[in-house]
């Protein structure tokens, strides 16, 4: 029984975290309609400037350093969008030629790291190290907080993308971008925007997960994938769908992991995957043509 | 309506599809490579050149799949690796004949295209290529769990023989051997897919999926059909070219869908330009060679890979082939650059 409690509250926070790096995916997708082949390799990049800022080269403190960071990551994500995306988006079979470039940025990203830091994955320390008592189920504190902040991200999110004049006016070119451009908004602007916010979100996961998983050159690809299993299973500009998805997801996964070991995770995603698109290929809460 | 997809007043320009004339060169340079072959005594340059001849298959069978029929498919190395290790799983541990193993081998990877392929048929674009792409990342941990069938996890599958045609055999230091063969495989391959198929009324069914699917459906062409075909028939070249690899290196391992083989096989589309004959294999052998020239550069050889890989998607969104379209020459094989 604790050791169910153990697995589900693993499933939990995990999804948590999921659905930060899902959410950042899905707001680039719905709006600029790129595919971000990078975004598991800027979740990699997060933890590995988090931790040059903190552990490995400045001395920061953690919150220090992530403070430092979040503008880093933006002007990353604004850049990739200035410099890779934008020129493509004007010539022709642009969601082709965008795919192979930030592919292409990924396969940068994932060997650089590769050659300045090695192979040998990376640690930062949990900023909390306790343990807290759970219906008589002993949990880290670190996980606790991790889904405290998680939530958070989503939360603060989703506000800011309903209650803000710049929140509403990237929900329009989601939307209709014609439309968005007709009533003066800068699309090119939203666009950069998006790509910046999206790179903050799926970083500041790789730091929350770093003191679990490890900060490792290819590291990105895992939970990259399974952001994207998550934007189809939730529906696609859903951040609601997102947010249910990543949670089932992530428990179905902590039970593989536990049963069937860790090998089988990507083999399962993939599964659910095809037997989402098989039966409801819109996703849960999604509609048709975003 | 076949015979009138395929007449000549059916004008192919700006759909990238090779025309007649180009069949000629093609075996013109098939034959001054051959030549190639038997000039240069040099078993290293042989080998690179093996490498080119294999991989130009590969290219051409993703060619066929991205660039005709605009089918974001990124599992293409799935295929290859399958075909490699049936083809070697068969001959090593069953003792089947290698070329028995090899067509086996070619026919299985053809129906592992129909698997990967039916899920796509429901999904569109990006979806596509993430599936794909997923597909290709799941891979690795499904060979370790085959460790108990013989498929040996990460030291791989050892101990491939050499291929035995009809008594000669060719082992893997014949290079000369080598050279013939997977020239030969590579040159009919290859000609299979962009002057048979490709001009055949299946090819022109992808293109039009390609370029306007919907007016395609409207025009009854049966979309599920083709697109299956397109993975399949991709496939089955694919796996011939894992299956001839297998043989040749004599050993398997995970290694072939690690990020290294990804790249530079991304690197022969992007550079060498998709759905532009001959495009991709011209790409084939610039990185193959480029590949073993940055050999010295160790490390950074895989971040030039990837640099690569973005810059000349940023400058050239067509490939080399529309630099040479851009300068008015082959304007005969389609001039529509730019405008898709």
């Amino acid at each position: 029984m604790h050791q169910l409690i153990e697995v589900t509250f693993g499933g939990i926070t995990q999804g948590a975290v999921y659905c930060v790096i899902a959410v950042g995916l899905s707001l680039v997708y719905g709006t600029a309609r790129v595919l971000n082949f990078a975004h598991g390799s800027l979740y990699t990049t997060g933890g590995y400037l988090c931790w040059l800022l903190t552990a490995g080269y400045f001395g920061l403190p953690l919150w220090a350093g992530i403070l430092v960071l979040i503008p880093i990551l933006f002007l990353i994500g604004v850049a990739i969008e200035r410099v890779i995306v934008r020129p493509l988006r004007a010539g022709p079979n642009w969601k082709t030629t965008i795919m192979m470039a930030t592919l292409g940025l990924a396969f940068l990203l994932d060997n650089l790291f590769q050659t300045l830091f090695g192979a040998v994955p990376l640690m930062i320390p949990p900023f909390s190290g306790g343990t807290v008592e759970i219906l008589g189920t002993t949990i880290a504190t670190y996980r606790v907080w991790m889904l405290a902040i998680a939530v958070g991200i989503v939360v603060g999110l989703e506000v800011f993308l309903s209650a803000t004049l710049f929140g509403q006016a990237v929900r329009a070119v989601a939307q209709d971008m014609q439309g968005a451009t007709q009533v003066g908004i800068d699309v090119n602007r939203i666009f950069a925007f998006t790509f910046g916010l999206s790179v903050i979100l799926t970083g500041l996961a790789g730091v929350l997960l770093a003191p679990i998983y490890l900060v490792s050159p290819l590291g990105g690809w895992a939970p990259f994938l399974k952001a994207f299993v998550i934007v189809v299973f939730g529906g696609l500009g859903s951040t609601r769908g997102a947010m249910i998805a990543a949670f089932i997801l992530a428990l179905i996964e902590a039970f593989v992991v536990f049963y069937l070991g860790p090998s089988w995770t990507l083999p399962v995603w993939l599964l659910t995957l095809l037997v989402v698109l098989m039966i409801r290929p819109m996703g849960l809460l999604g509609k048709w043509e975003a | 309506m076949a015979r009138a997809f395929a007449s000549s007043s059916v004008s192919l320009s700006g759909t990238g599809m090779p025309p007649a004339w180009a069949g000629k060169w093609f075996w013109v340079a098939v034959a001054l490579l051959a030549l190639a072959g038997a000039l240069i005594d040099d078993s290293y340059a042989r080998h690179i050149l093996i490498l080119c001849f294999l991989w130009a298959i590969v290219a051409a069978s993703w060619d066929l799949v991205i660039g005709y029929a605009g089918i974001m498919n990124y599992g293409q190395l799935v295929f290859f690796a399958f075909g490699a290790y049936v083809s070697g799983f068969l001959a090593a541990k069953l003792g089947v004949t290698p070329l028995v193993a090899m067509a086996i081998a070619a026919a299985a990877t053809g129906l592992i295209g129909l698997l990967v392929g039916l899920p796509c048929l429901r999904l569109r674009g990006e979806y596509v290529a993430l599936f794909t792409f997923a597909v290709h990342l799941a891979m690795p941990p499904l060979i370790q769990q085959g460790r108990d069938l013989g498929l040996g996890g990460n030291t791989g599958l050892l101990g491939i023989p050499p291929v035995n045609l009809f008594g000669y055999v060719i082992g893997p230091l014949d290079k000369l051997g080598w050279f013939y063969l997977t020239l030969a495989v590579a040159a009919v391959s290859i000609y299979l897919i962009y002057f048979v198929l490709l001009r055949s009324r299946l090819g022109h069914a992808f293109v039009a999926l390609r370029d306007s699917e919907g007016f395609a459906r409207t025009l009854g062409v049966d979309d599920f059909k083709y697109k299956l075909l397109a993975f399949a028939i991709s496939a089955v070249f694919a796996g011939l070219a894992g299956a001839l690899y297998a043989h040749y290196t004599t050993v398997v391992t995970p290694k072939i869908l690690g990020n290294e083989f990804f790249l530079m096989a991304m690197v022969m589309l992007a550079i060498g330009g998709m759905g532009r004959f001959p495009g991709v294999l011209i790409g084939a052998f610039l990185v193959i060679i480029g590949n073993e020239l940055l050999r010295g550069f160790d490390t950074y050889r895989l971040i030039v890979l990837g640099a690569a890989v973005v810059v000349t998607v940023l400058l050239l969104p067509n490939g080399l082939v529309s630099l040479a379209e851009r300068m008015g020459w082959g304007k005969r094989a389609g001039t529509q650059v730019g405008s898709t």
